[in-house]
């Protein structure tokens, strides 16, 4: 059993597991950090940005004016951005059977897979993991499509030139993978090629290996999984929580005993605590709108956000905040507040309930019934005449490299009554803000990141008790910055498997059985005898007949009789006689009871000798040794047939025969 | 005692002999049984006032088929009754007495198991033990052993009360045999035989109780550890109270078990094996024998090997208050090193702590116990900071550093203690309960001497604490009250930059936008605090007040507690408002100009105090106006506030709640004490003609009218008249007294009262109403037909004026001063509201009537009548 670890983020994993003759992808996250290094796309012209001047190398030697502008005193790419793809020259993508999803998260690189790479399998999700993802593509799709750039910039990719560039670009790494966003058409042809899944449901893959994804709690349809075959068990952990948000809570028991347990997706916030975080964007939103300013949040269109809305619901009236509108903006703002709502057996108990009243789960619906939360594809057309300030605006991309937030940003960025607080933790919020620099405008950074924590997370195994725990090696050590948390990495016995970009990791178990069948004819045919208490053990001759991974035992087929011929009679050929294989023996032979039958039989001149494997019996006057040993017994005499069968019979005495 | 109560207190005991279970509730047997005593503390012989309790005793005890409750009842009321010589001779002589403290007696009907049975056993017991007859009869029927067998009683509560008995007997037998040691030379013969036979006794209850002691203090197993917390209790109990004789030979009984005890080292033990240590020593002057050993015992205990014991006997030291150079320096020692080795900031000087200690304690840090050990540390760095500077190992400072690396370590940030003991790291990170004693302990160190110098380093963690995201509401509180505190020690506030006060604005502001109402609440309630701190220092060496140098005075807090007058909760409202006067009070002190802010927030006000559906936050708006009336230089020139007085009386006095009525009512008088001031006391010499003395008293009289018509103007004196009526007995009573005062400064001068005549109008008919009721009932029953007679009769007092609204009317304020009969009201309102349903006849009442319920047939149990009072 296998590992190919294709990504070394560890919250967009990409993993690849060889289990019993399948090839199985574990997610395809795509790390979008990449787009860090490149400038923002405005939607609306913007001087500042088109005037910035080319980067040329102190010496001269290297100019690259037309593919990196300097802004801000760093050195960015001025092209369409481009996002770091798992790793694909480790193996072969051609060869996975099937790809399983955790989260709408996990699943951004799938075109890149699915398509171009010769992939004929399956992938599988949850529904709403599919219909959301979806969303997040298109959205993603559409922020890049509605600027384009046609140029691409790849001399600043020479290794030569790298090398030379500064900050950031400078370590940046695997340049070459880096790729461009890919189109409409590819995200549709890569996403019907997804079968949709149930939690607890069962998959049978080739008869091998069966897969079941569970409730992982983290976020709308997000899943963990169970691969098990009949005598082994791998989960696969990724992005779970174990708080009481939107989602199904978290199936833990389902997770018990298994051999290996693939762990990823913690939280990438370990000492921020999500309610404390909550708390403090709603004051910081709060103090923003009462000094008359306006709050802008780079957020996904799904996920943290519904849980945002939620809690502004209840603190708007607190905090005297019914007046300020709300504005939600993106290309597919509209289908996300509405998915959520329908997803009703992907919630939590207390929403699930909802669903049977006259009101809906979620009371983002409520905030637009009452006309404080609009929502809006984009700033231009309806917003432009409705928008109103001092306002809060939700809208993407969280990098602040695409998407609607580059315009607010730009028109907000000069007051220091603005402010921007940040509440997806994917991105470094300074890096993001690299390029508007510099900035008057209030930066507060609240990450809410509600996958599991170091603390939850060694009581979840504690709980489930895996044999074996793969991680990726970040978790395995305390995070640079705070090198003595040792209560912020994973500590257990054994030591967790460490993996990275590239490992290819041998699973520590290895298949000991295998589950055969016996046909029922077959199986009325034994005989068992009893070896010891309830332990019966019987000989069988069969033929082992293996398809599609099932293995069955059959009767061995009878000779064909031989067709009566009244011609000449000739010789037939015998078909081999199949001698009936001798009988198995089993038990030990007992020193002081075979003493005594020796005796019987007029033995008595007996030396007995231990040995470290047993005993050897000297019987003197005949010149005769016999080695009992645990695993085979051994007459030694020369040259007389008759004593040796009669000790050879005696010996028998004392066995069991099969 | 009242005639009725004896009438009809032999059909009581008819019916508790009876039944017993048909009681009205509970406690009645209780109250029947406080009623008793307080007849014989008035030093009423019982049996002789209630003769049938006699029989009722014989009868229950001698039936012994009544309930627990009633057996235990009387078993205690034997005892009361026992507890005088007379009473109990009588009891002896009907054989009640041997009966009923009989444990066998209870045993063999198989009573005794009830733990309530036993428990009034000991307190009858305990009752009558209070004569030496009693304690020959203790002795004769061998009431002691079963008395020893109940100190580790099962039932907690049984043991708690036995121990206490025992403690009684003791020194019951040791004042009786002082008596009879210093007694004997003047009495006779016979007297003299008796009291030689009360010697024997007590001193064979005292070698019994002692061996006893002695006995079960030794632990022969762990089971037992419970039965010896109870003997130690004890022991502590009889250590604090017995005198020297007996102490000393208290104490040598038991100073070996207890010197074993304390070898064994049984961490459970530890607290009250110290607080035994610790009654002895505290007990022993030094020329004691024993005190040496129990010196020794205390090294011992304070000298342990397991660290948590150590740190508990150290803190039970340093509570009790026990001054040895040696002992205390030790303890302060031990207390420190947790945090000494925490942190890594060495508090204490090089070996003076046993380095195996430190390693042990060390150990322990790392497991989880360490939340306890440091908790412990923490809250009582109070005292160590009482402790004088040659006690102490370091300067406090050092332990204010100490106590900022802790707080440092648990928001994570390990750059101040690089020494420190990282396996504590990840438990006390985020803990809220170290944060919270920790604060508390840096709070308490801000009035050590020569801290000052740590204000900026305090400043900023607090403002760190109170800007981070994941502290817990009540650690913010803590972090504020910290604040506060050592702002107002530090005299001198330049140290802290503009950067420091930056953040600290900005946090504020932001936690005054908090989602937690707890958290808003706090912050709140800093500002007011923060403008009552005393004026400090700025950099530039002026005389401010730190919240003028901090936030930049009321144009920062002011718009920020307005804010806050519109939160959804009530207790945010309420602690704004405070925060306001709080925040205002200098202003008004200096007489200074309204600004419009304070015009907006009257008005604010006043729309609470008359919306507003919660108590609290009305309450604060009538304590905002009295602390305005109060700290305002001359509250007359302020119009503002002139005009809004009458407006807060009028609602105060239709409001529902009787805290704001009572405040209303606080605010009255400080009209009232502003409208008649105390005179100066005339100087006892001055001579005075008759002429001017005319002169004067008419002045006076002109005087008083026109401040009584200014009062009655601003709706003062309805107001009394209103709250007189109210149905708050608090209220009503204020309002009389306040009344009364008023009678006392006006009535005397005004005597020509038919030209003075105060109209006051009333608000209503209602109370009209209900003073003429008064009126009537106190001064003329006859009259009570008609209002309009009753008014004539006294002086047209009260008239009717038709004016538009209707409704309103008239009174004549002297008249109704003087017709009220205000005094007899008085002693009403201050007699108990509950007196007339509390007195014994009516218990007595109760008792019969439930028992007739109860043996009504058709009566079912669930309809009673559950009554709701608070």
């Amino acid at each position: 059993m296998k590992l190919y670890c294709l990504s070394g983020h560890p919250t967009l994993p990409c993993n690849v597991l060889k289990f019993k003759s399948t090839t199985i992808m574990l997610d395809c996250g795509l790390d979008t950090t990449s787009v860090l290094n490149f400038l923002p796309l405005p939607l609306v012209h913007s001087p500042r940005l088109s005037k910035l001047p080319g980067w040329i190398s102190k010496d001269g030697s290297i100019n690259l004016e037309k593919e990196l502008k300097e802004c801000a005193g760093r050195v960015f790419v001025d092209a369409q951005p481009e996002f770091c793809l798992p790793e694909r020259e480790l193996l072969d993508l051609s060869t996975i059977d099937v790809i399983l999803i955790s989260n709408y998260h996990c699943m951004m690189a799938l075109p890149y897979i699915t398509e171009h790479t010769g992939f004929t399998g399956t992938v599988y999700a949850t529904e709403p993991t599919l219909q959301i993802g979806r969303l997040l593509m298109e959205e993603l799709v559409n922020f890049m499509e509605r600027v384009p750039k046609a140029q691409a910039a790849t001399c600043w990719k020479n290794k030569e030139v790298q090398r030379m560039l500064p900050g950031p670009l400078k370590d940046a790494v695997d340049v070459w993978t880096w790729k461009r966003c890919y189109s409409m058409q590819e995200v549709n042809s890569a996403l019907s090629k997804v079968q949709l899944v149930g939690y607890s449901q069962k998959v049978e893959l080739f008869g091998a290996v069966q897969i079941s994804p569970l409730s992982s709690g983290y976020s709308l349809g997000s899943s963990n999984w169970i691969i098990q075959s009949h005598h082994e068990k791998v989960s696969y952990v990724s992005g779970s929580s174990l708080l009481t948000t939107h989602p199904q809570p978290m199936d833990q028991s389902s997770l018990k005993n298994s051999d290996v347990l693939i762990l990823t997706g913690l939280t990438q916030m370990p000492t921020a605590n999500p309610d404390g975080m909550l708390g403090e964007f709603c004051s910081n939103l709060a103090m923003t709108i009462r000094a008359g300013g306006n709050v802008l949040v780079p957020c996904y269109s799904s996920g943290v956000i519904y849980d945002l809305l939620e809690c502004l619901y209840q603190f708007i009236e607190s905090a005297s905040l019914g007046t300020t509108p709300f504005y939600f903006i993106s290309p597919v703002a509209n289908s996300s507040l509405e998915f959520s709502q329908i997803f009703a057996e992907w919630l939590c108990h207390n929403k699930q309930t909802k669903v049977y009243l006259p009101e809906p789960p979620f009371p983002h619906a409520e905030l637009i019934q009452t006309n404080k939360l609009k929502h809006y594809p984009s700033i231009h057309g309806d917003f432009s005449s409705e928008f109103r300030q001092p306002c809060v605006v939700f809208t993407g991309h969280p990098s602040l490299r695409f998407g609607d937030v580059v315009h607010f940003m730009e028109l907000w960025g000069k007051s220091s009554l603005n402010t921007v607080i940040f509440t997806e933790p994917d991105f470094s919020y300074l890096d993001a803000l690299a390029p508007y620099q510099p900035l008057a405008m209030k930066c507060v950074y609240c990450p809410i990141d509600t996958r599991l924590n170091f603390h939850q997370v060694s009581k979840l195994l504690k709980e489930v008790q895996p044999l074996n725990v793969v991680c990726p090696e970040q978790y395995t050590q305390p995070p640079v910055t705070q090198s003595h948390r040792s209560d912020l990495m994973l500590e257990l016995q054994p030591p967790p498997m460490p993996y990275r970009r590239c490992s290819v990791l041998s699973l520590p178990f290895r298949r000991r059985y295998e589950r055969v069948y016996i046909l029922p004819e077959l199986a009325n045919s034994l005989v068992p005898s009893e070896v010891k208490a309830g332990v019966s053990v019987a000989t069988v001759s069969a033929v082992l007949h293996s398809k599609d991974n099932k293995h069955t035992l059959q009767s061995v087929p009878k000779p064909p009789p031989v067709a009566p011929s009244k011609k000449r009679k000739r010789v037939i050929e015998e078909p081999p006689v199949t001698l009936s294989p001798k009988p198995l023996l089993s038990g030990a032979v007992p020193l002081e009871a075979f003493l005594a039958t020796l005796q019987k039989h007029g033995i008595s001149e007996v030396k007995v000798e231990e040995t470290a494997e047993g005993h050897i019996l000297h019987l003197q006057a005949e010149d005769t040794l016999i080695q009992l040993e645990e695993d085979g017994t051994h007459i030694v005499c020369d040259n007389n047939e008759p004593l040796r069968t009669t000790l050879r019979d005696l010996v028998l005495r004392f066995l069991q025969k099969l | 005692m009242d005639h009725e109560c004896v009438l009809i207190l032999p059909r009581v005991c008819e019916v508790l002999a009876a039944s017993g279970s048909s009681l009205p509730d509970d406690t009645s047997l209780e109250k029947l049984l406080d009623w008793f005593t307080t007849i014989t503390q008035t030093g009423v012989s019982l049996l002789e006032a209630c003769p049938c309790l006699l029989d009722f005793l014989s009868n229950v005890a001698f039936n012994s088929t009544s309930g627990p409750s009633i057996l235990s009842f009387t078993l205690k009321l034997a005892g009361l009754i026992g507890a005088s010589e007379d009473g109990f001779k009588v009891l002896e002589e009907c054989s009640v007495l041997g009966l009923v403290f009989d444990p066998r007696h209870w045993q063999e009907a198989g009573l005794w198991e009830d733990p309530c049975l036993r428990i009034g056993w000991i307190q009858g017991l305990k009752t009558i033990l209070q004569h030496s007859k009693a304690l020959r009869f203790f002795v004769q029927a061998g009431l002691i052993e079963p008395l020893l067998h109940l100190q580790t009683d099962s039932s907690l509560f049984v043991a708690s009360a036995a121990n206490q008995m025992l403690a009684h007997v003791l020194l019951l037998c040791e004042s009786l045999s002082s008596v009879g040691c210093n007694g004997t030379k003047e009495r006779d013969l016979e007297q003299n035989s008796l009291s030689m036979e009360t010697n024997q006794n007590c001193s064979g209850v005292i070698t019994k109780a002692l061996e006893y002691l002695n006995k079960c203090l030794v632990l022969k197993e762990t089971s037992q550890l419970s039965q010896s917390q109870q003997i130690l209790k004890l022991l502590t109990q009889l250590l604090v109270q017995v005198r020297t004789p007996l102490l000393d030979k208290l104490l040598l009984t038991v100073i070996d078990s207890v010197e074993e005890l304390v070898t064994k080292s049984c961490s459970q033990l530890t607290l009250p094996l110290m607080d035994v240590v610790l009654a002895a020593n505290s007990r022993l002057s030094d020329d004691h024998d024993p005190k040496q050993r129990i010196g020794r015992l205390l090294s011992l205990m304070l000298n342990r090997n397991n660290p948590v014991d150590v740190i508990q006997a150290a803190a039970a030291w340093l509570r009790s208050r026990q001054y040895d150079p040696v002992h205390t320096a030790h303890c302060a020692r031990v207390l420190l090193l947790p945090l000494d080795i925490v942190t890594g900031i060495s508090l204490l000087d090089e070996n003076s702590t046993a380095e195996e200690l430190r390693i042990l304690m060390t150990e322990q840090l790392k497991s989880k116990t360490c939340f306890s050990m440091i908790c412990v540390c923490l809250t009582n760095i109070p005292q160590i900071t009482l402790l004088a500077p040659d006690c102490l190992p370091c300067p406090q400072r050092r332990i204010v550093s100490a106590v900022l690396s802790l707080l440092k370590l648990c928001c994570g940030d390990t750059s101040s203690s690089s020494a420190g003991c990282v396996g504590v790291f990840r438990f006390v990170t985020g803990s809220s309960k170290v944060q919270k004693c920790s604060m508390e302990a840096l709070s308490a160190l801000s009035k050590s001497p020569e801290v000052e110098i740590l204000l900026p380093e305090v400043f900023k963690l607090l403002t760190e604490y109170l800007n981070s995201p994941s502290s817990d509401p009540s650690v913010l509180q803590k972090s504020y009250q910290a604040l506060i505190n050592w702002i107002g020690v530090c005299t001198d506030l330049s140290c802290i930059t503009g950067l420091l006060r930056e953040d600290l604005i900005q946090a504020v502001r932001k936690r005054a936008c908090d989602m937690r109402w707890e958290a808003r609440d706090s912050t709140v309630e800093f500002l007011g605090h923060l403008a009552e701190v005393q004026s400090c220092r700025t950099s530039a060496g002026e005389e401010r007040e730190p919240s003028n140098s901090l936030l930049g005075g009321c144009s920062f807090t002011v718009p920020l507690l307005k804010e806050a007058l519109q939160d959804l909760e009530s207790y945010v409202r309420a602690s704004s408002i405070s925060a306001l006067g709080q925040t205002l009070t200098f202003s008004w002190q200096q007489g200074a100009a309204l600004t419009q802010d304070q015009v907006e927030i009257v008005t604010r006000l006043q729309e609470i105090l008359s919306q507003d559906s919660e108590g609290f936050a009305r309450r604060a708006v009538v304590k905002y106006f009295i602390a305005w009336f109060s700290s305002c230089s001359s509250p007359t020139s302020c119009s503002l506030l002139v005009q809004s007085v009458p407006t807060v009386l009028s609602q105060g006095v239709a409001d529902l709640d009787w805290e704001v009525k009572l405040h209303t009512l606080e605010l009255a008088e400080l009209l009232l004490d502003q409208a008649f001031p105390n005179p100066a006391p005339p100087h006892p010499y001055a001579v005075m003609s008759h002429q001017s003395h005319r002169i004067h008293t008419q002045d006076k009289e002109s005087e008083l009218l026109s401040s009584l018509n200014s009062l009655v103007d601003r709706g003062v004196i309805s107001a009394l008249f209103c709250f007189l009526v109210d149905c708050d007995r608090p209220v009503a009573l204020k309002a009389c007294q306040l009344l009364l005062k008023l009678r006392h400064t006006v009535c005397p001068l005004m005597v020509s009262a038919a030209d003075t005549r105060v109209p006051c109008e009333l608000p209503g008919w209602s109370w009209v109403h209900e003073i003429r009721k008064i009126q009537g009932v106190n001064k003329d029953p006859h009259t009570q037909g008609g209002s309009h007679i009753g008014s004539e009769a006294h002086g047209e007092a009260v008239e009717e004026s038709t004016s538009a609204e209707g409704d309103s009317v008239c009174l004549c304020v002297c008249e109704v001063l003087r017709s009220l009969d205000l005094d007899e009201r008085l002693s009403i309102l201050t007699q108990s509201s509950d007196h007339i349903y509390n007195s014994p006849l009516s218990l007595l009442q109760d008792i019969i009537t439930a028992s007739t319920a109860n043996s009504h047939p058709n009566s079912e149990p669930g309809q009673e009548v559950i009554v709701d009072c608070y």
